[in-house]
This record gives C-alpha cells, structure tokens and sequence, in this order.
C-alpha cells in the first residue's frame, strides 16, 4: 500500500516529533526558572493575552449561554440538595427549639419547688401535657399521669413559674386538668408581704390576666406584688391548694369607690398557653394535712 | 497533504484558532463539571484528512502552542498529540473509514487518548501527587464532550483545509459512485 519510502518517512517524522517533544521535557526540567524555555512560554503567553481576551471577551455572550445552561442544571442540583439540607435543619432546630423549651419549663418547675415559701412535703408527680382544650378559653389540659400514679381529683397543679390548676377528672392512666384560667376557677389568694386576701378569678378569655377579687379596700395592694395561695382553712371548709404557691403578680389595681373590695389585676407566673410539663402535687403539706379531715373542700 | 505554504498557514491557523478558542471560550464552560477540549479534535481533524505525518506534525505544533500559551510543563502535550495525531492519521491511512459519523468515534477515541495519556505523563512527572477518582469522571465528561463536537470540529476543519488536501477521502468516496452493473459473466468490471 505504501512504498519503503512512504514509511520510512513516516517513521521519521514521527520519531523526530517524539525526539523534540522528549529534548523538550528534559530541557524544560534542567533549566531554571529563567531559562529559555521559560522565558518564551512567559512571551507566548504574553503575545497571546490580548488575542485571547478580545476572544475572551467577543465570545462572552456564547459563554454565558452555556453557563446560564450549567447554571440552572447547577441550581437546580443545588435547588433539591439545599432544600433536603433545609429540611434535615429545620427538623434539627424544631428538635432544639422543643429541648430548649422543655429544658426551660422543667428549670422552672424545679426552681418553683426550691423556692422557701413553696409547700414542702408535697410528693409532685411530673407529667406531660398530652392534650389542650380546643378552645380558645383555655379551660382544661390532660396530662399523662392517673390513678394508678397516685393522682386524685382536686389535687393541685403548677406549672413552670406557679400554680397552673387542679385535677378535676382521673382514668387509670391520664388526667384532666382544670385551668386557673377557666372561667369556673376560684383560687382563695393572699397578696404579699401585706397580707390581703381575695379570689382569683380569671377574665375569660384572656390568659394573661387574673383577677383578684373580694381584696378589702382597707388593705392597699401595689402593682407588682406577687400573690400566693393562701391555703385558706377554717372549720368546716378548706382550701385544696396549699398555703404559698405563687400565682401571679399584680399588674394593676382599680380603686373604685362605689364598689367595696378593689380589683386587683394580675399576671398568672405559669404560662397556660404553653403548658408542657407539668407537676402535680398528690400530698398535703404535712401542717395542712391535718386540718383536712371532715372538711369542706374549697377553693 | 499537500506541503506547501499554504497548507502550513491553514494547518497553523486551524490549531492557533482551537487553541485559542480553547483557553478563552471553551475552557471556560464548565459541563456537569468538566470541560471539553478542542485541541485534540483539532488534531484529530487535520490526521485524519491529512494523514500520519501531518497529524502527528498538527499534534506537536499544537502540544508546543498550548503549553507556551499556558504556562505547563514544555513538552508533555507535545508529546501525546503527537502521538494522538499519529494514530488517527494511521488509522485513516489504514481502514480508511467512509462513515459519515465516523468523525464522532474518531473525536471521542481521540479526546479519551489524549485525557489518558496527558493524565499518564502528568502523573510520571509529578512524583508524589495524589490523584483524585472524580479524574475518571470528569475524563469520561470531557470524551462524551469531544464525541459531541467532533462532528462540527471536523466540518469545518474540512472546509478550511480542502484546498490543502491531495485528496479529499469524502470527495474520493462520492466520485467513487454506486457499484456498477455486473457483467455478463456476472463479475463486476467486466461490463461488455
């Protein structure tokens, strides 16, 4: 097909290609940075630069057409792994947003319980709210608590900060929780350091707020105050929550002078909107217990 | 191929435009993250319409073109597009291939020679450097790449370098025309 010439020549051509190329490596690793070699790649190199940025720059729009293509390939790769990676973050948050706020609620049930004037003897038992009234009164919670964990009706229950509400309906395993803010709550209170007495009631409706009611004129109650239980005891009836659960502190008083008693405002300390965990108190503090026997229970 | 002048100026003028179109436009499109290259089916086009000796001459002038343009090792391009010009020269002198989509193979074999190749002396030379397995994905990009654009690379390349060309295969092919009648001793050629 092709004479001795032809492939000869070939050959030839071919190994003096291969020959410079190989001269060209060698050469190009013996010399310095300013050798020959060097020098005219750094020449070439400067030759071409203003050929290569008026390509560079004529071509521009071809380049951002195939860019833009692999862009929005890119983004859209970047678009499904951003969005996984935004969902895995955000159930991590909504996992440390609940831990942080569980954290908070249980500090401040055990800092309610360190406080000197809380009831000692008291036996609380932890539960988890596990249901809340659908409305919006904010009547009543059932906790994950029962009978069969020593929980009884009418038994107190607080909450981070003070007392939350009472026990009013028990199965075996879970429990019904009366809130302070339901508009049958009654709580007998003592405002302090003064003394005055009254009821807590709350004005339905509006979980932040409380009413003390039935406070005589004559004691002067001042915004800011906090308010207890007064764990009210007579002869014939009693108050189910113990003496000196905190509930709230006093944010205004109406002095009207028609009426006899003042209405004092108040800001209960447990949040019932966002109740989580909560504690009920399943003994009588021990001074109390004893005057509880044949008694009327009041509120 | 004709030597001459003018032959050398259309040879020269093809790997400085890939070249440079290479380093300013093409290098700069990054798909599915790699890139394709131009240079070897530029090589590739002049072997394979001029033969041997003129591809592995394309492949040395554009290896020493792109390694002066860019700064890397003097000589490792050189030597692989010689060898890539070469091969594809031989292999056109050879089977002489007369597919019309036979660029398209030719385009893709050509790229992965070169990408393996450079890839080989680049790893003999740099002693001690770690080479990371997304090099064989980002190779298989850049060769699905060259098979993709060896078509229009070929094209052209074919219309600049037509005057230059002792034969065009293409044209030889088409002047070549169907097989003719049999005879009629039924043996082709022997037409009475």
């Amino acid at each position: 097909m092709f004479d001795q010439k032809t492939i000869r020549r070939r050959r030839a051509v071919l190994g003096v290609f291969v020959g410079l190329s190989v001269a060209l490596l060698t050469a190009y690793f013996g010399e310095s940075g300013g050798g020959v070699l060097h020098a005219l790649q750094r020449g070439t190199q400067e030759a071409l630069a203003p050929i290569e940025t008026g390509a560079s720059r004529a071509l521009k729009p071809v380049r951002d057409l195939f860019g833009w293509f692999g862009d929005s390939i890119d983004a859209k790769k970047d678009n499904d792994k951003l969005r996984r990676e935004v969902e895995s973050l955000r159930s991590e948050l909504a996992q440390a947003q609940t831990a942080k706020h569980d954290n908070r609620q249980l500090r401040g049930l055990v800092g309610l319980r360190r406080e000197a004037s809380f009831p000692r003897g008291t036996d609380p038992v932890g539960a988890r709210v596990i249901a809340r009234s659908p409305t919006v009164w904010y009547t009543s919670v059932k906790i994950d608590k029962g009978r069969a964990d020593g929980i009884r009706i009418h038994q107190p229950v607080i909450a981070a900060g003070g007392l939350a509400g009472k026990v009013t309906r028990v199965t075996g395993g879970t429990a019904e929780v009366t809130l302070i803010t339901d508009s049958q709550s009654a709580v007998s209170a003592q405002v302090m350091p003064n003394g005055a007495n009254g009821i807590v009631k709350p004005e339905v409706g509006n979980p932040n707020d409380l009413l003390l009611d039935f406070v005589e004129k004559g004691m002067r109650v001042r915004k800011g105050t906090t308010v207890v239980t007064s764990g009210f005891s007579s002869d014939r009836v009693r108050s189910i929550f113990p003496r000196g659960i905190p509930i709230g502190r006093v944010t205004k008083v109406d002095l009207d002078e028609v009426e006899l008693y003042q209405r004092v405002h108040l800001k209960p300390f447990a949040d019932v909107r966002r109740l989580d965990f909560v504690q009920v108190l399943t003994r009588r503090p021990p001074t109390q217990q004893n005057a509880s026997t044949g008694q009327v229970v009041a509120p | 191929m004709i030597l001459g002048p003018g032959a050398f100026l259309r040879v020269g003028l093809l790997l400085l435009v890939a070249v440079i179109l290479q380093l300013s436009v093409v290098g700069q499109i990054g798909v599915l993250g790699s890139y394709a290259d131009l240079t070897p089916l530029a090589v590739a086009a002049v072997a394979f319409y001029g033969g041997s000796i003129a591809g592995s001459a394309a492949g040395f002038a554009a290896g020493l073109l792109l390694d002066l343009a860019t700064g890397a090792t003097m000589g490792a391009s050189s030597l692989v597009l010689t060898a890539v010009g070469y091969g594809v020269g031989r292999f056109r002198e050879v089977r002489d291939p007369s597919h019309g989509l036979m660029p398209i193979a030719v385009g893709a074999f050509a790229t992965a020679g070169w990408v393996t190749a450079y890839a080989a002396v680049s790893f003999m030379l740099d002693v001690g450097a770690t080479v990371s397995p997304l090099v064989i994905r980002d190779a298989a990009v850049t060769v699905m790449l060259g098979a993709l654009l060896a078509l229009p690379v070929f094209i052209l390349s074919r219309k600049l370098l037509a005057p230059a060309l002792a034969f065009d295969p293409r044209e030889l092919r088409r002047r070549r025309g169907a097989p003719s009648e049999p005879g009629p001793l039924g043996l082709r050629g022997l037409e009475v």
